[in-house]
């Protein structure tokens, strides 16, 4: 069967890579690029830092100029909601009613923040996930506002950051023992910890959020050690949700487990023939370590959707690309590649307190992760020596 | 000849060098890159949020 019409359901990076990945590669058919956020497509990673911060504006977040799309030949359909799969007749039921077929169809639907029950329906509580949630954010952050942020990953660890350039007055909590502590091993988290508090942050790790109420003129916290805080606004980041249920309903395997997502193979495909999936909703093998992952980082969504672009064109090969991600905090840029968490042994070059330094994180004297702050070039080829231990030695 | 820097993933753009799988061969003046060029490496930076900085021979 030929193909002529390929769908993608996303506009994130995932799915926006993909449809010019599937131009670069060759296709000449039909490209739908469809999503539920009324922006084209643009770049999140600045959200909780430059553009929360206001010093870029939202119309530098774009990935590409706004004829780009055009140019390509790639139909791109914002504001517009996937509603069902008719996985049989390949086809997709939009929202307002309109039927569309594919030959090949790709999910990068993403996710969406992670709430927590005791702050539903409470007013002053915000999430960051999409250009759409930074305007009213932003407006709440002026000098002197009082901010909880429950949750020091990425996000929230930025978000706090980015409070204190604004002059907040910013609390944290935080269920780990040390911030960011999905990404960074205690060892650095610790640092980190020393960072926010040396900024001004009141970072309070090892509790959570137990309670949160609007009493008519403040926010008041009870967190989980039962001390009280006082804020104007709450940001939850406690993580993402895969969007999954688009797939579910259309009954295309999902992992059940605690990592979740759309099962996928090596090369993106899914249970269903014809189906992929991409980006921060695809669980996918981890060639280097085995098992699987999920993996929510811009550049993984980046390569993958790019990878999976071609496998839909039958031009792919097993997905090994090792991840790696950055974050800024406080003007201190921190990069980390490949699984840190899987290491049974820490190699160091350099300061850990004084924040210059390369940690190499290796199992069974074998390179597995690697975290480095002011050591962008370092980690570069880290991640490299990575990756040629994947091509050398993992399975498909 | 100068190179311009990416500012989160230290990805180097240098003019002698140019990046050929970007389109740009060897000896492309960074005045000739299209400002809405990204970085290709981490694909999050502009053109204009590059540093110069020198390259040595």
């Amino acid at each position: 069967m030929s193909v002529d019409t390929i769908a993608i359901v996303g506009t994130g990076v995932a799915g926006a890579t993909a449809a010019l990945t599937l131009r670069d590669a060759g296709f000449d058919g039909r490209v739908l690029l469809i999503g539920e956020e009324p922006h084209a497509p643009y770049r999140r990673p600045p959200l909780s830092k430059d553009v929360l911060r206001g010093s870029m504006p939202d119309e530098r977040t774009r990935l590409r100029p706004a004829e780009h799309w055009a140019t390509k030949g790639v139909e791109l359909r914002t504001g517009a909601r996937v509603t069902g799969i008719a996985a049989d007749a390949h086809e997709i039921v939009l929202l307002c009613g309109e039927t569309l077929g594919y030959d090949r169809l790709l999910l990068a639907t993403g996710g969406r923040p992670r709430t927590l029950p005791v702050t539903d329906g409470v007013p002053g509580v915000f999430t960051l996930r999409t250009l759409g949630d930074v305007p009213a954010l932003r407006d709440a952050l002026t000098a002197g506002t009082r901010v909880l942020v429950v949750g020091a990953g990425l996000v929230g660890a930025e978000v706090a950051a980015s409070a204190r350039a604004m002059d907040c007055a910013v609390t944290v909590l935080e269920v780990e023992r040390t911030p960011l502590a999905r990404v960074l091993p205690p060892v650095i988290g610790v640092r980190y910890a020393g960072l926010h508090r040396a900024a001004g942050v009141d970072l309070r790790t090892g509790t959570g959020l137990k309670s949160l109420a609007h009493n008519g003129s403040e926010l008041v916290a009870i967190d989980t050690d039962g001390a009280e805080s006082h804020a104007d606004v709450v940001v939850v980041a406690v993580g993402m949700v895969p969007n999954t249920a688009l797939a579910e309903t259309a009954g295309i395997e999902i992992d059940r487990g605690p990592v979740g997502g759309i099962t996928v193979d090596s090369q993106g495909a899914t249970s269903a023939p014809d189906v992929y999936a991409a980006g921060d909703v695809a669980n996918l093998p981890n060639r280097v370590l085995g098992g699987r992952q999920r993996v929510e980082h811009w550049m993984h969504a980046q390569d993958h959707g790019a990878a999976t672009a071609r496998a839909m064109l039958g031009q792919g090969t097993p997905f090994d690309v090792v991840p790696w991600c950055w974050s800024d905090q406080h003007g201190v840029t921190v990069h980390i590649t490949g699984w840190p968490d899987a290491g049974d042994e820490v190699r160091l070059d350099g300061d850990l307190d004084g924040m210059n330094f390369a940690a190499e994180f290796r199992r069974d004297g074998k390179l597995v992760g690697a975290v480095g702050v002011n050591r962008a070039a370092q980690i570069r080829l880290l991640r490299k020596e990575i990756a040629a231990r994947t091509s050398s030695e993992a399975i498909a | 000849m100068s190179g311009y820097r990416c500012p989160v993933c230290e990805y180097v753009f240098d003019e002698r060098e140019g990046d050929p799988r970007e389109g740009f061969p060897a000896g492309t003046a960074w005045a000739d890159v299209p400002d809405d060029w990204c970085c290709p490496d981490c694909g999050v930076r502009e053109k204009i949020d590059f540093e110069p900085m020198e390259v040595s021979r």
